[in-house]
């Protein structure tokens, strides 16, 4: 692991750790209801935490915001140049449409992130939180080596067109 | 006429008990001004240029300026990430062992802070190496300190 992303996971890991502390929380607005907090438009500032924004540069960051029952995680994926703007948007978006098989992910990024988690009570219930944390940090590491194969992939193969076209006109 | 359904009455009821942010702020003595400000900026950089980095950071974690208002705030938070970014980065791990508990919380915030605007994220690696010393020495809890407390820097 490079030297710089390891702070970077660590950060990411204690602010995790700590933020996913939830409890079973019914909404003080609508009777019988149950939702996450950090999702609907808050009415009592009690409920909401303060935000958590760690950035390794420009590129690279996270934004974990907590409430009482309720993390969500944002990720911005490195993207250095437009294909990778391409090949992340394609990928997170693939994620996306697949996000009840995922549990936790949000179908929806916020704005100007790459992908969102949202993490309830309820899924700390069911699920390890340890895990939980272990899983969002094994993505930020996947996704990152995921794009750069992918970029490395299709480069390769756009040289390879490119040469069987053009060889077309060489006489 | 406008929706009478969706208007919230609750909200016109002072009895309602809903809590802004401003209500959930502790009250804090101390009362920062224009020129606090500016002595304790030029006291800071002094101590950075002079290379007494121990004595810069015990005067930024130690009485940070909860009251003062957002323009002040941040010149001040300029100057403190001026000398957050200029401590060597094997000093660092001396440093933070020196501060003590309450120290630790008030720079969390501004690690924090750091990262969350655009001058911060340039200097991310430094930022989030006084990040892991921090954690390395105290562990989670001046995290979850900084989660709970209403006082911003």
């Amino acid at each position: 692991m490079s030297q710089s992303l390891r702070p970077y996971l660590t950060a990411v890991r204690y602010s995790l750790q700590a933020a996913l502390n939830l409890t079973n929380f019914s909404s003080q607005v609508v009777e019988r209801h149950n939702r996450p907090e950090v999702e609907v438009t808050n009415t009592s500032a009690e409920l909401l935490l303060q935000p958590m924004h760690i950035s390794r540069n420009e590129h690279e960051q996270v934004l974990i915001e907590p409430s009482v029952n309720s993390v969500r995680v944002s990720i911005k994926v490195k993207q250095a140049d437009e294909i990778e703007q391409i090949l992340v948007h394609k990928f997170t978006r693939f994620l996306e449409q697949r996000a009840e098989s995922f549990y936790v992910l949000r179908r929806v990024p916020i704005e100007g992130f790459s992908i969102s988690f949202l993490i309830t009570n309820k899924h700390t219930e069911t699920m390890k939180t340890e895990k939980l944390v272990d899983f969002i940090i094994e993505f930020m590491e996947e996704v990152d080596k995921e794009i750069s194969e992918m970029k490395l992939f299709l480069n390769a193969r756009a040289r390879f067109v490119a040469e069987a076209y053009l060889g077309e006109f060489v006489y | 006429m406008e929706d009478w359904r969706r208007i919230d009455i609750d909200a016109f009821d002072p009895d309602s008990g809903r809590l802004t942010k401003e209500d959930l702020k502790p009250p804090y003595p101390v009362a920062v001004g224009q020129a606090e400000i500016d002595s304790k900026i030029s006291q800071l950089r002094s101590a950075a240029t002079s290379g007494d980095f121990s004595t810069a950071l015990t005067l930024v974690t130690s009485d940070p300026p909860y009251s003062a208002d957002q323009a002040i705030k941040e010149r001040y938070f300029a100057a403190v990430l001026s000398v957050l970014t200029q401590v060597r980065q094997a000093e660092i791990s001396t440093l933070v062992k020196q501060l003590s508990s309450s120290q630790t919380d008030v720079l969390i915030k501004y690690l924090y802070k750091g990262m969350s605007c655009p001058e911060g994220q340039k200097q991310g690696g430094t930022l989030l190496s006084w990040f892991e010393k921090v954690t390395q020495h105290l562990g989670v809890a001046p995290v979850v300190r900084y989660l709970s407390d209403r006082n911003t820097v």
